[in-house]
């Protein structure tokens, strides 16, 4: 079961929040070697690599980069998506707390493929130490040189401004995030275009998760090859899953894809759970992908087989509940999260989502009819896939999955007159 | 907040913005440093500094659940209640600590030391059930005790000279 620390090299090494250390710790090597490729060699080294997109689309990240044109004649920009807002997802705030300068390299490396002068990096308004933490990073890599007008070479200037977001689950959409930038109300664009022909500014943009660009230092530095061998083919490298919920060791684990599974992160990587407990379900990737339930926890953990299982990958958050929980109540308390992050622009999202947490509300307060199961079914159709947005539909799959595996206990909830308040499991320091 | 201490915040990052619109929502968040939620003159004076109009500004500001519109507490007190910390208590804490502040659920103490508001994921699940006091650390796996301590550090404290929501 590999636990690599690629992306985490803190964990390998001491210091890293000092440039010098982090130099120490073979920091900058992948930047050099970028720099003495043309910067379409190192796009085709990213396409190589097979690493994809960890913010939650999983996306190839060398396509995405090749997307943009080369000749729009106007700037190029790279945006590092910081927003961290998923449910269940602290992988990016642990790179931030103790790896900046990884996060600045990999942001470097990407921009030199794409041709870009000016990256940003979009920080979640609440990530305040993790804020600080980076402004100090970009103001010693400012002060070395490593970051301004010759940081690409003689006359080959490179700069990264940190933009700091306030409060909004929905500005960790890309386009959200672009509107928000560009100093508007986070809402979300109609694609196309998308991004890579006209993004901010209505320039061609390649926009990242922290984790995504995080991995490019140790893959150009050790070659795209070494990365494509980690792991299988559709899915190589390492990824950072974050476990929470009803597990003894909560915290973040990275693994190679695909030699873990789902069991051997909850159980062993995570340390499992309560004595006298039993798994109930998880949601591997986060709150907007659709729960699996102790059937699928012999699952190898990547893309492929995440949705093979009948879920996805997602952000990797993997949010783990026993039978001490309830499906309902935790349903519930999903949709009150996406009802409450709804910017409102379309419809059914906007209604659809209140009425997902009012039907779930009323079951789990003991007022629930079995004609609401119906009722939730036919509201499924009428929000997926009808929005600008993938909101909408990360608020429907774990809700329609728990009704689809779970049917028993909504009934049961239903039939005895609501969903008792699970008991907590109080502060466990293992 | 004068229009004019705002401008020379921004003076230093205006060029590394292509469209001057980009300097509102950095302007807005420094305008509420200074009380900690944005009266109507700290609105205004952004729409001075930035050149965009006033309604303009606060449509923005409007959008983001962390910036203050309404008067809020000396210190925002955010328990996160989304599914993981839900699962590990978030609800009892929150009634805890409203409890010991004397708000019922959500809202302003009277004496107006402090806001407490429910919040979605902060991103530290692994330290569930957690609360954040303004922008600060995310705090926990917190028991009631430990909840109790923070509070009663803060009363202490008194008002931030700065306020960083
Ligand atoms: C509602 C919603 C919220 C999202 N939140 C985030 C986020 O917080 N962080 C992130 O990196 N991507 C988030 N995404 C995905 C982004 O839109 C985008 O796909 C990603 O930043 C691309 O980077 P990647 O290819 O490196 O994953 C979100 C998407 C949706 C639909
Ligand atoms: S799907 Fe929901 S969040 Fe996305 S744009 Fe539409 S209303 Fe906004
Ligand atoms: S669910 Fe509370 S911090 Fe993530």
């Amino acid at each position: 079961m590999p636990q690599l620390n690629s992306v985490y090299r803190h964990r390998e090494f001491q210091d890293l929040l000092t440039l010098s250390g982090y130099e120490r710790a073979g920091g900058w090597n992948g930047l050099k070697a970028t720099l003495e490729m043309s910067p379409d060699d190192a796009l085709y080294a990213f396409h190589r690599s097979g690493l994809r997109g960890r913010g939650g689309a999983g996306f190839p990240m060398g396509r995405k980069a090749s997307f943009l044109p080369k000749d729009s004649g106007r700037p190029t920009y790279v945006v590092c998506n910081a927003d961290e807002s998923e449910p269940g997802t602290f992988k990016d705030r642990e790179i931030l707390d103790n790896n900046p300068f990884q996060l600045v390299e990999g942001v470097a490396i990407a921009s030199y493929g794409v041709g870009c002068e000016r990256a940003y990096i979009y920080v979640r308004g609440e990530y305040g130490h993790q804020w600080d933490v980076l402004l100090r990073a970009i103001a010693e890599c400012r002060a070395t040189g490593r970051l301004g007008p010759d940081a690409f070479g003689p006359g080959a200037p490179f700069d990264i401004t940190l933009y700091r977001g306030a409060g909004a689950y929905i500005c960790g959409e890309e386009t959200a995030l672009l509107e928000s930038l560009e100093g508007k109300r986070g809402q979300p664009r109609l694609k196309p275009p998308y991004p890579a022909v006209a993004g901010l500014y209505d320039c061609p943009t390649l926009i990242n998760n922290v984790e995504t660009l995080a991995a490019l230092p140790p893959i150009m530095h050790r070659g795209a090859d070494w990365y494509a061998a980690l792991g299988p083919e559709k899915s190589p490298g390492t990824k950072i899953f974050s476990v929470s919920g009803h597990v003894l060791k909560p915290g973040n684990y990275e693994i190679v894809m695909g030699e873990t599974t789902l069991r051997d992160l909850i159980f062993d990587l995570a340390g499992g759970l309560r004595d006298g407990r039993e798994f109930k379900a998880c949601w591997p990737g986060g709150s907007s992908v659709p729960v699996l339930t102790a059937e699928h926890l012999d699952t190898p953990l990547d893309y492929e087989s995440l949705a093979g299982a009948g879920s996805f990958l997602g952000s990797g958050g993997c949010i783990v509940m026993d039978d001490s929980g309830c499906i309902v109540r935790a349903s519930w308390r999903l949709a009150h999260f996406y009802r409450h992050e709804s910017c409102g622009k379309c419809t059914p999202c906007r209604e659809g989502t209140g009425w997902l947490e009012k039907i779930l509300g009323r079951m789990v307060h003991g007022e629930g009819r079995l004609e609401d199961l119906a009722m939730l079914e036919s509201l499924f159709g009428r929000i997926s896939g009808r929005t600008l947005c993938a909101l909408a539909d990360g608020a429907v799959a774990p809700v329609q999955s728990a009704l689809e595996l779970f049917r028993d206990d909504f009934e049961r909830v239903i039939e005895q007159g609501g969903s008792p308040v699970p008991e907590p499991m109080g502060v466990i320091n293992a | 907040m004068t229009a004019h201490e705002i401008s020379e915040f921004l003076a230093p990052i205006r060029h590394e913005f292509a469209d001057q619109r980009s300097l509102i929502l950095p302007a807005l968040r420094f305008a509420q440093e200074e009380q900690g939620w944005l009266p109507q003159e700290a609105m205004a004076a952004v729409a001075e500094a930035t050149g965009y109009s006033q309604a303009y500004v606060e449509s923005v500001a409007s959008f983001y659940d962390r910036l203050y519109t309404e008067p809020v507490g000396r210190r925002v007190i955010s328990v996160c209640t989304t599914l993981s910390c839900m699962l590990r208590g978030s609800d009892e804490l929150l009634a805890h600590v409203a409890a010991n502040i004397g708000t019922d659920g959500e809202g302003t103490s009277a004496d107006g030391m402090f806001t407490l508001q429910r919040a979605e994921c902060l991103g530290a699940c692994d330290r569930a059930p957690c609360l954040q006091v303004d922008s600060g650390d995310q705090q926990g796996p917190l028991t009631h005790d430990d909840a109790d301590a923070i509070i009663g550090a803060l009363r202490a404290d008194g008002a931030p000279t700065r306020y960083d929501r």
